[in-house]
This record gives structure tokens, C-alpha cells and sequence, in this order.
């Protein structure tokens, strides 16, 4: 008796096992699937956080350090002249720094300009010189177009506000002994990545048609994406020389 | 998943929050360090340049 009481408990126990693996199977099937759904989403904000956040923090921290060596360089080099111009060119690590840009309208910050324009350097919080597809003229030359680069978003987004730059707003770049102060007297709010007429030494699109001192700033719009290029041309309009306080052109005083 | 992770983790309930809380730092840090500086090139977010090819 006792063993077919037994057998029969067993029986009912069991009778519900043969559906239970399947439904176990499915519900644990979809359990994982969402899961990693959720993880997905989540990795996917984290991604956010990194890109307009965290880039930010490193590419600040590098940029400043490296504005900071030219700087401090620079000052070596006017203290010990002489002695200075002997060892300028062994030293001369602050990577090639060739000076600072100031753009009142975007920001009330300085930007470091260091040659290239390729990712690994743009991602340092700087902006860089065009080397490629066709090389920059320097703001020191006869004549040509000075051409930048640098981040909108992400990696320091130093042009992050070029939007806010109007016809007529300074440029100034700030060297060892000058300030090249410049004019915006152009922008192109959207062109295609390939516009390389952009470059020029007189900027194709510009409206410019004479040999000249230009400056051109190059970034991607619209903001967050890599669509379009967002081009702002400038030109000069005067240079004066760095005073010993390195009291900055009057342009960068209004601001 | 999770579920199974945090059955396998040892000791008790706070024990295994502070081994969740350690693995989930310590996930976050491989993708800010190792798994997004590697995405990042790939995604169409960062071209500033005008190029010709």
C-alpha cells in the first residue's frame, strides 16, 4: 500500500515536469535576451557619457599640459636669449606648439595649434594645421591660407560653438612674439567633406579672388554627427608685437 | 544572466552586492579604457576634416 501511495505521489509530482523544461527554457531564452538587451542600452549610454563627456576630461587635461610647456618654454626662451636659441630647437618638444588661437565669439578659452590633423592629434583638445590634403600656410608667410582643424563634439570639441562666430568677429593667433589678428569675413555653415577647395590659398567659395593672408577653420555639422563640414574663413588684418606682459590685442580685451 | 552570476557568487547577500558592485566597475572601466577608444574611429561622430578620399 504504502508503496503505491508513494509511487502515486511521485506520479502527480511529476506529471508537471514534461512542460516544464520547455517553458523553463523559453522563459530563461527570453530572460537572457532581455537582459542583454538592457546591457546593450546601457552600454550604449555609457558610450554617450564616454564620447561628449569623458574624451572631454583627457583631452582638457593633455591640452593643458602641453599649453602649459609652451608657455613655460616660451618664457625660458625670452629669459635666457642667447643661451635659448641654442638649445630652442633640441628642446622644442611642447610637440612643434606653434601657438594659441583665440576665438572670443566660441569661447573665452585659448586653443593650442599643433600640426596634423589626424584623429590621434585632434584627440589631444587641440587644434591642428592642415598637412594634408594640401598643407597650410603658416600666419607668419607673405601670403596663403592658414587651415585649421578641430573636434566639435568629443576630444576637448573645441569648435564645439563655431556656430556662434559672425562675419566680422576677431580671430586672433597668439605666437612667441605676434598677435596675428584677424577678420571673419566668410563662413559656409554646411559643404560636403570632400570641398577641399575650402583649403586654398585663396579659399575656393570664399568669395575672395586675390592672393591674400586668410585663415580658414574647418569642424563637422551638424553638431553630434560627421554629415557636413562646417567652414569659417578669416583674414588679416594687422600683427603686433607681443609686449612683455603679453598684453593681449584689444580684441581679446572687450570679451 | 544575472540571475545565474549572482547565484554563483560566494557568501552572503552583501558580500556578493560588493563583488556585483566591483564587477560592474570594473566592466565599465575595459569599456571606457580598452572597448570605446576602440569603437570610437570606427563610428561615423568624429571626422572634422574636409579630405579627398
Amino acid at each position: 500500500m504504502a508503496v503505491t501511495e508513494r509511487d502515486e505521489r511521485a506520479e502527480t509530482e511529476e506529471r508537471p515536469r514534461p512542460s516544464r523544461p520547455t517553458r523553463g527554457r523559453v522563459a530563461a531564452t527570453v530572460s537572457v535576451l532581455g537582459e542583454l538587451l538592457i546591457t546593450a542600452g546601457l552600454v550604449m549610454a555609457l558610450f554617450v557619457a564616454y564620447s561628449l563627456w569623458w574624451t572631454n576630461v583627457l583631452a582638457d587635461r593633455q591640452a593643458g599640459r602641453e599649453s602649459n610647456e609652451l608657455r613655460d618654454q616660451w618664457a625660458e626662451q625670452e629669459e635666457g636669449d642667447g643661451a635659448g636659441e641654442d638649445r630652442a630647437p633640441a628642446d622644442f618638444d611642447p610637440k612643434d606648439g606653434i601657438g594659441f588661437l583665440h576665438v572670443p565669439a566660441m569661447s573665452d578659452d585659448d586653443v593650442l595649434v599643433l600640426p596634423g590633423t589626424d584623429p590621434e592629434k585632434l584627440n589631444g583638445g587641440i587644434a591642428g594645421y592642415y598637412e594634408k590634403p594640401k598643407k597650410s600656410a603658416m600666419p607668419w608667410d607673405e601670403s596663403g591660407n592658414f587651415t585649421l582643424a578641430a573636434h566639435r563634439d568629443g576630444h576637448g570639441a573645441k569648435f564645439h560653438n563655431i556656430h556662434k562666430i559672425d562675419e566680422g568677429d576677431p580671430v586672433v593667433f597668439e605666437t612667441k612674439d605676434t598677435w596675428y589678428v584677424y577678420t571673419v569675413y566668410a563662413k559656409l555653415p554646411e559643404t560636403s567633406k570632400y570641398n577641399v577647395g575650402v583649403l586654398a590659398d585663396v579659399p575656393e567659395g570664399s568669395g575672395k579672388t586675390e592672393e591674400g593672408r586668410y585663415l580658414t577653420l574647418t569642424t563637422c555639422t551638424p553638431m553630434f554627427s560627421s554629415a557636413y563640414r562646417y567652414i569659417v574663413w578669416a583674414e588679416l588684418e594687422r600683427t603686433e608685437p607681443v609686449d612683455e606682459e603679453r598684453t593681449p590685442p584689444e580684441e581679446l580685451r572687450a570679451g | 544572466m544575472y540571475g545565474w552570476i549572482w547565484r554563483h557568487l560566494p557568501g552572503n547577500a552583501l558580500v556578493r552586492a560588493l563583488i556585483s558592485l566591483v564587477l560592474v566597475l570594473a566592466a565599465v572601466f575595459v569599456l571606457f579604457q580598452y572597448v570605446f577608444p576602440w569603437a570610437e574611429p570606427l563610428l561615423p561622430f568624429g571626422d572634422v576634416t574636409v579630405d579627398d578620399n
